[in-house]
């Protein structure tokens, strides 16, 4: 400690007397705690050409500060600048003294209680008041309730749906739903459907809306956390309240607000967690790290992009266990044990949470509904009604004689097809065709998707005991169930993929062009047991590929659609590459030829085919899970749409555009999510200003001239890894996204921006204050933040019409609101 | 971190020291080199002239290159270097740019295509020497830069990518010259602005400008010469020895040779190529009206007509998007359950009689041309605000729009021709804006941008860019879409008909090289953010490049070629990858823990990690960028950063090499260093001859039967050779 405390001394002269070389002697005695002032100094040492041993133990290789009893560097740290700003602002310069005598402050996990004090009752009250208002108001369906509504209201009917991110949210709403004795049967038609008189509405908005007030304190904590001034923290809290994006984000429906709140409840864990980092599994130790573990997965299971959030949380623990790295007392097997153990709860832990929001998902959604032609056929038989009410009770095992209907398993819902229409002869690319039945897959049941299975040595169809099973590897011919034409492939283009092989339904024109209809049944998720009966086809659950016999291709869909000739079904060709998703198909509907006697019998038959009941379709949980994480990856990989109101990533720091969510059918009242611009640009502003001082100072201290005490440029470093961290983490990624994106999506990135400019604020301030030391200026600067938050309140007041959405306002009013050329505020009333 | 950084410049400094009396450039280094520079070019020339007909994209390249001779206008996503130095060898050895390039297969016959070929496959065979020397001055050691040596000579894909009239070997001379610059550079660090110092700088600079106006995939290997010259200028900023000035001068020095120079070859370049093709192409639908009015041959070219628009006129409308198409319409309706059954409206990409409209008062009709109130009506020049109508000259109908749903982009409106003998009503009104005017511009023939604005429904009169069906003709839905920014609502007036008007020439009015320059840049970026696969073709993602999955077929029949790399190598890359990462991660930990090597170890250590860690950069550069990327992407993406992988890998294999050499006895050194060498070049060898067949021609017999002669080569079931 003494000798940390002489350090200091001197780099506080240094600074006093803006020295720009350094005494050898100087350097020498002067154990730089840091590294970065570390690495300086060796190059300074070099550069003088001390020419000493390693050895030596002069602080060249390691800091040689004595251990503290806590071994507690971070939150240590971050406690005595807290302490030495106060002193600062009534001494102006800060000494060694200051710090040495500070006594060290005992660690208790649940130590913040007492510092939740008056100010956090505050900012969550206030917080509270504007989220909370007229919060019933508008009583109509606004933007996205009509989808995180419906799927409650679903929840609530136990009836399955299918959407692109994860369950956890939506089942928060549906529990609040649930208490207020809601049963899901409003049909949230579409934006500006008024809701009915006994819905619970207010419940129902009352989650969203409570997250969004506890996001400020949260943000107020976090800054604490940081040990930046109460000042710092109460601006950051302040610009959250006064954001109109971030209020109409969590006024309605929707999941934003509760993503946002665990993400910032898990950054708080970490950085809580930061203080214990020298206390390894001790209680605050074990509580913060499980607390940031719960919260990340909470913040990814409501939404995807909460993946940044565990990203930056993850990137933070890496920073603090590096530090911890260079504390030589500290053994590598205990550091190995510190390591693993938080590895592993950081990775179980979300996994955990996020399966078993899954777990609940499913055993809720136990009955069919709209999206259940998304899913395979499996999966839809495991639910009540729909498909499985079509196959319960019929044939498990396939068999010569059985008839199928077959269907693309992975990808868009079809069935293999055929029907009375020939391959035109020749294309209008000029090429040939075969001029045989056509085959395609179509997206409707329909009679023509009926096929039977036989084998090529007999000649009857129906079906006796004992079955002649068809199992894995078998070769089989498929007949057309109405036309009687055997599937066919050969050595012809395919109509729209010339580079894949026709395959038709062969009609014999007598031209020297055989029948080649022999296909190789290949079961896909056959399980290794060996034993006979798990080689056996079977209904709904096998996945089976057809391999062409003959040219050694596989039967696969395609996702081009034939013309007109072909009646825009899709294509179905051979492809020698066997190993796609495409190549997979599955039974869904089965029952065995009966009667064999002629072409009638068998036509009657499919027609009027009856069903005995038997067991129906059970699917595991995990088998369920991994068909919807599927699902879901490619769903979100295809959602590229146009959308009115859809924005880049690049346009949103300058808050280009925002989003119409409501607009009132008889008045001008609308809510529109729009930002409060005085803060939007002032955060892009600061997160420029930040990266230039820091660029400024980083180049400034490799001139060896140090501006700023240390310890400040520490805190400003430290303060920047965790919130320009953060603000990149939840930004960045965006750039390279594919897909539609909204201004909502910026929203958690905006709120690490908002603190990020409160912290220059503060800094800028204590620069003024205590470095440059002008009292005058740093007057002017206090006196610039206050006109400052003056004007964002008036901006908010200003905008606040379009939060809440219920003032009737005139055309005039509106385009006098329209600040900026593309914002598309909707006027249909004068 | 920090302990990292000291340790490394500790040790680069002692490098540089102890480079001069040791450097090893005897006649040992120069009999390795020799050799490994004349078996390279050995391979690379051998079979250079098979096949005999165009391989893969040469039929792009090729193509391109006999456009330049022939002075032809095209349009390309590519900047013009590597095409012009196509086209510029091809000119020199007596192609005369005549063959047509159609298609892969295409036999040349007695056209003159070798030179294309050698040039290309010579720039090609520079990079085993650029990577020998790289690797020779970033180690100085023999061994090392053996092993990058004879690592780029055997990579089968290398040879085969750099065998043909493609842009890639260019662009990979310039990646790897770029490189070996950039290090020679830095190796002359103690003599700064000497005589040396400066050449290679600028060298640098020439071979970064070249990278880059090949493929715009240059721009990795200007990121990567730029970090290293922040790190250069650092190093020198913390130098407090010298005064600040110094450091400015160093931070002028480079910022004018590598960011000025290459900037100033590039536009260079670009002029060169814009006044070389002056003759109207294939490209022109790509450019806007004003563009081609530069081109000897199009339409355009040489056309007068009056400068503005006046009322009464007979205009065509050419959608200022990339490629648009002139607004159409014609005398058939749209189908029912299509919106109201009137007249279709579209945009069309060919001159047609249907293209032309009569500029008409809101509330007057116009007269006809000619006639004799024509003659005494004064001329009224459409201006920015007017409000007007659109009369199609052949149907009498107005260009009108309704609440109706448009037919392809159902958020948008129907836009129709409506009316009788040019009488409709009131929803046929549009209110003129050009883009950037203000109150009273006059609508100007080619240059200006308007939006027509419908007057009651607020939307603008757009091309969606999307396909009508049959019923439609297959051209481009016309709508109006309420989202007033959208930039495919841009139009210009391209003929202009109005016999009052004095007529000019639009030669003055043809814009000038920036301008040009822009516009090329402009629907270059479009044309390469189409590149988008569609729906269902096979497309290549980055993940199957390193592990070498699928390769590329270059040339069929009996003469087969198939682009694939050494699986030897390109395994091996991947495991010096995995092992310079976890030695690096690991030596950040223990200097981080405080541990200390002796000496020796230190520098050894410090100076392959310094090393590894530009090429491991260099390699991050060319192939992370790729997995953001939404375009089409090819196998041949990689090969740039196989180029870092492999020198990457020669580093690494000559640390473990000596490693292992100093925990086994003096006596053994010498023979466990050359079984060691023997192995690897042997092995190398081995596979290259292995793998030979398919750079110089597989037989015709597919892979996958057995009685074909590369059936024991095909190791994955997907290499299709």
């Amino acid at each position: 400690m003494v000798q940390l405390g002489k350090s200091e001394v001197n780099g506080g002269s240094q600074v006093r007397s803006r020295k720009k070389k350094v005494k050898e002697s100087e350097v020498e005695q002067a154990p730089l705690k840091h590294l970065d002032a570390l690495e300086l100094k060796q190059k300074l040492k070099e550069r003088l050409d001390i020419r000493e041993q390693r050895s030596y133990g002069d602080g060249d290789s390691v800091p040689s500060t004595p251990p503290k009893e806590n071994g507690d560097v971070s939150g240590d740290e971050a406690t005595e600048t807290i302490i030495t700003k106060e002193s600062c602002s009534k001494k102006k310069t800060r000494s060694g003294e200051t710090k040495r005598s500070e006594p060290k402050k005992p660690h208790h996990p649940f130590v913040i209680s007492v510092q939740m004090d008056f100010m956090v009752g505050f900012l969550f009250l206030i917080s509270l008041i504007t989220r909370l208002v007229f919060l019933d108001l508008p009583r109509n369906v606004v933007f996205d309730e009509m989808h995180y509504g419906k799927y409650a209201s679903l929840y609530l009917k136990g009836t399955f749906f299918f959407d692109a991110n994860p369950p956890l949210g939506k089942l928060i709403l549906a529990l609040a739903g649930y208490f207020a004795g809601y049963e899901g049967d409003f049909e949230f038609q579409k934006i500006g459907v008024p809701y009915p008189e006994n819905f619970p509405l207010m419940t129902l908005r009352l989650i969203p809306a409570l997250c969004g007030s506890l996001i400020t304190p949260t943000v107020y904590l976090i800054l604490g956390e940081m040990g930046l001034s109460n000042w710092a923290g109460a601006l950051a809290a302040l610009m959250v309240v006064l954001d109109t994006a971030i209020l109409a984000q969590s006024r309605f429906i929707l999941l934003e607000s509760m993503m946002m709140l665990f993400a910032l409840f898990a950054i708080l864990s970490v950085l809580k967690f930061r203080r214990f980092a020298g206390a390894p599994f001790s209680m605050g130790w074990c509580f913060w790290i499980l607390m940031t573990s719960v919260n990340m997965g909470l913040a990814f299971s409501v939404k995807f992009i909460g993946i940044y959030s565990c990203w930056l949380c993850s990137f933070l623990l890496l920073r603090s266990f590096w530090k911890r790295l260079s504390l030589k007392q500290v053994s590598n097997l205990q550091l190995f044990f510190e390591f693993s153990s938080q590895a592993v709860l950081i990775c179980v832990i979300p996994i955990l949470v996020y399966v078993g929001s899954f777990y609940i998902h499913l055993s809720i959604l136990t009955k069919a509904g709209v999206h259940d032609s998304l899913m395979t056929s499996a999966f839809q038989a495991s639910l009540e009604g729909g498909l499985s009410s079509i196959v319960d009770g019929q044939p498990k095992v396939i068999a010569h004689g059985s008839q199928i209907t077959l269907r693309h398993t992975h990808g868009k819902t079809c069935w293999l097809h055929s029907h009375e229409h020939v391959y035109p002869i020749r294309y209008d690319d000029g090429r040939g065709s075969s001029h045989q039945q056509q085959v395609s897959c179509y997206s409707y049941k329909d009679v023509n998707n009926w096929w039977i299975v036989k084998r090529p040595d007999r000649e009857d169809l129906a079906v006796h005991e004992p079955l002649d099973s068809i199992k894995d590897g078998d070769t089989i011919q498929l007949v057309h169930g109405m036309t009687h034409r055997a599937l066919n492939s050969h050595d012809v283009a395919a109509p729209m993929s010339p580079h894949n092989q026709e395959i038709t339904c062969y009609i014999d024109y007598n031209i020297s062009m055989a029948s080649e209809n022999l296909w190789k049944v290949q079961i896909v998720n056959m399980d290794n047991s060996g034993e006979e009966s798990a080689r056996v086809w079977q209904s709904i659950g096998s996945q089976i590929r057809l391999i062409h016999v003959n040219t050694n291709q596989a039967m696969k869909f395609s996702p081009r659609l034939y013309p007109e000739w072909g009646f825009h079904q899709n294509e179905v060709a051979a492809d020698k590459n066997h190993d796609q998703l495409d190549t997979i198909w599955n039974v869904e509907e089965h029952r065995y030829t009966k009667h064999d006697e002629d072409k009638r019998t068998l036509e009657r038959e499919l027609f009027n085919a009856e069903l005995i009941p038997q067991t129906p379709t059970y699917l595991s949980f995990w088998q369920k899970f991994w068909e919807l994480q599927v699902k879901m990856l490619i769903t979100n990989q295809d959602n590229v749409q146009n959308h009115n109101y859809a924005s880049y990533p690049g346009e949103w720091p300058f808050l280009v555009r925002g989003i119409a969510y409501f607009i009132s059918k008889d008045s001008n009242a609308q809510v529109h999510l729009i930002g409060n611009i005085m803060i939007w640009y002032t955060g892009t502003l600061s997160v420029l200003a930040y990266s230039t001082i820091l660029i400024i100072y980083l180049l400034r201290r490799r001139r060896l001239c140090f501006d700023v005490p240390e310890d400040v440029f520490q805190e400003f470093v430290e303060v920047g890894e965790v919130l320009m961290a953060g603000y990149l983490f939840h930004f960045v990624p965006f750039l390279f996204y594919d897909r539609t994106l909204f201004i909502h999506h910026y929203l958690l990135a905006y709120v690490f921006k908002l603190m990020l400019t409160a912290f220059l604020m503060v800094h800028i301030y204590e620069i003024a204050m205590n470095v440059v030391s002008r009292k005058w200026l740093a007057r002017l600067v206090a006196i610039g933040v206050v006109c400052w938050i003056l004007a964002t309140i008036y901006v908010f007041v200003q905008m606040s019409p379009f939060c809440y959405g219920f003032f009737p306002m005139s055309a005039s009013q509106v385009k006098s609101l329209k600040w900026k050329d593309t914002w598309d505020f909707i006027i249909h009333k004068p | 971190m920090a302990q990292i950084q000291a340790n490394k410049s500790k040790a680069y400094t002692a490098k540089m020291k102890s480079s001069s009396p040791v450097k090893n450039t005897g006649a040992e280094w120069w009999i390795v080199f020799g050799a490994i520079v004349l078996f390279n070019l050995w391979t690379r020339l051998h079979k250079v002239d098979q096949p005999e007909w165009v391989c893969w994209d040469e039929t792009h390249f090729g193509k391109m290159g006999s456009w330049y001779i022939n002075r032809t206008f095209f349009f390309d996503v590519h900047p013009p270097l590597g095409k012009m130095f196509i086209g510029a060898v091809g000119y020199v050895t007596g192609y005369n740019g005549t063959f047509p390039f159609e298609k892969p297969g295409d036999l040349y016959h007695d056209h003159n295509y070798l030179g294309m070929r050698v040039a290309c496959t010579l720039l090609g065979a520079c990079l085993t020497p650029f990577s020998f020397l790289t690797v020779w001055e970033l180690t100085q050691s023999i061994t090392a830069s053996a092993f990058a040596g004879v690592l780029a000579l055997f990579d089968v894909g290398m040879l085969i990518l750099n065998q043909y009239i493609l842009l890639d070997p260019i662009l990979l001379f310039f990646i790897s010259g770029s490189t070996y610059s950039m290090v020679k550079f830095r190796s002359y660090h103690e003599r700064p602005f000497s005589v040396v110092w400066w050449t290679w700088l600028i060298i640098t600079g020439f071979m970064l400008g070249g990278a880059i106006s090949v493929k715009f995939v240059g721009l990795f290997v200007i990121l990567l010469v730029g970090l290293n010259t922040i790190e250069q200028l650092w190093e020198i900023l913390g130098d407090m020895s010298q005064p600040i000035s110094n450091v400015i001068k160093h931070f002028l020095a480079r910022a004018a040779c590598l960011i000025a120079l290459p900037i100033a070859m590039y536009i260079c370049l670009f002029f060169i190529h814009l006044q070389v093709l002056y003759k109207s192409g294939n490209g022109d639908g790509h450019f806007s009206s004003s563009f081609q009015s530069a081109l000897v041959g199009n339409v355009l070219h040489n056309a007068s007509m009056p400068r503005h628009l006046v009322f009464g006129a007979i205009v065509t409308l050419k959608n200022h998007r990339t490629g648009g198409g002139y607004l159409h319409s014609h005398f058939h309706l749209y189908p029912e359950g299509v919106g109201a059954r009137q007249q279709q409206v579209t945009t069309y990409a060919h001159k047609d009689e249907n293209n032309k409209f009569i500029v008409k008062k809101w509330n007057d009709e116009a007269p006809k041309i000619y006639s004799d109130e024509y003659e005494k009506a004064e001329v009224d020049f459409v201006k920015h605000g007017d409000l007007i109508r659109l009369e199609h000259v052949i149907t009498k109908r107005n260009i009108h729009s309704h609440a109706e749903p448009a037919p392809i982009s159902k958020k948008q409106f129907q836009v129709t021709g409506y009316g009788d003998d040019g009488i409709g009503d009131a929803n046929d009104v549009w209110k003129v804006e050009i883009v950037g005017g203000s109150e009273g511009d006059v609508v100007e023939t080619v240059t200006s941008k308007i939006k027509l604005h419908h007057y009651f429904m607020k939307c603008v009169l757009t091309c969606s860019n999307k396909q009508l069906p049959k019923w439609g003709y297959e051209q481009q839905e016309i709508s109006c879409n309420p989202t007033v920014r959208d930039p495919n609502a841009l139009w210009n007036v391209e003929d202009n008909f109005y016999p009052k008007l004095p007529n000019v020439s639009f030669q003055n009015f043809a814009p000038g090289f920036v301008s040009r320059f822009l516009e090329s840049h402009a629907v270059m970026f479009q044309g390469n953010a189409g590149l988008k696969p569609k729906e269902g073709d096979y497309t290549s993602r980055p993940w199957e490049w390193p592990i070498n999955f699928r390769g590329q077929f270059f040339s069929g029949n009996d003469h087969r070629i198939y682009l694939l790399g050494n699986p030897v190598i390109w395994w091996g890359n991947i495991i010096f990858l995995g092992l310079f990462t976890a030695t690096y991660i690991w030596n950040s930990i223990l200097a981080q823990r405080g541990h200390e090597d002796s000496l020796e170890i230190q520098t050894q250590k410090s100076r392959t990690l310094y090393a590894g860690v530009w090429l491991f950069i260099g390699w991050a550069l060319h192939y992370v960028p790729f997995w953001a990327m939404g375009r089409v992407l090819y196998f041949h993406h990689y090969f740039p950063a196989c180029l870092f992988s492999s020198m990457l890998t020669a580093v690494i294999l000559e640390y473990i090499l000596n490693t292992i050499l100093h925990f086994i006895p003096e006596k053994l050194v010498k023979v466990v260093y050359h079984t060691f060498i023997g192995i690897f070049v042997g092995t190398l060898w081995y596979s290259f001859h292995l793998f030979s067949p398919l750079a110089y021609g597989m037989e015709a017999t597919p892979g996958h039967m057995t009685n074909s002669s590369v059936h024991h080569l095909k190791w994955i079931a997907s290499w299709e050779f």
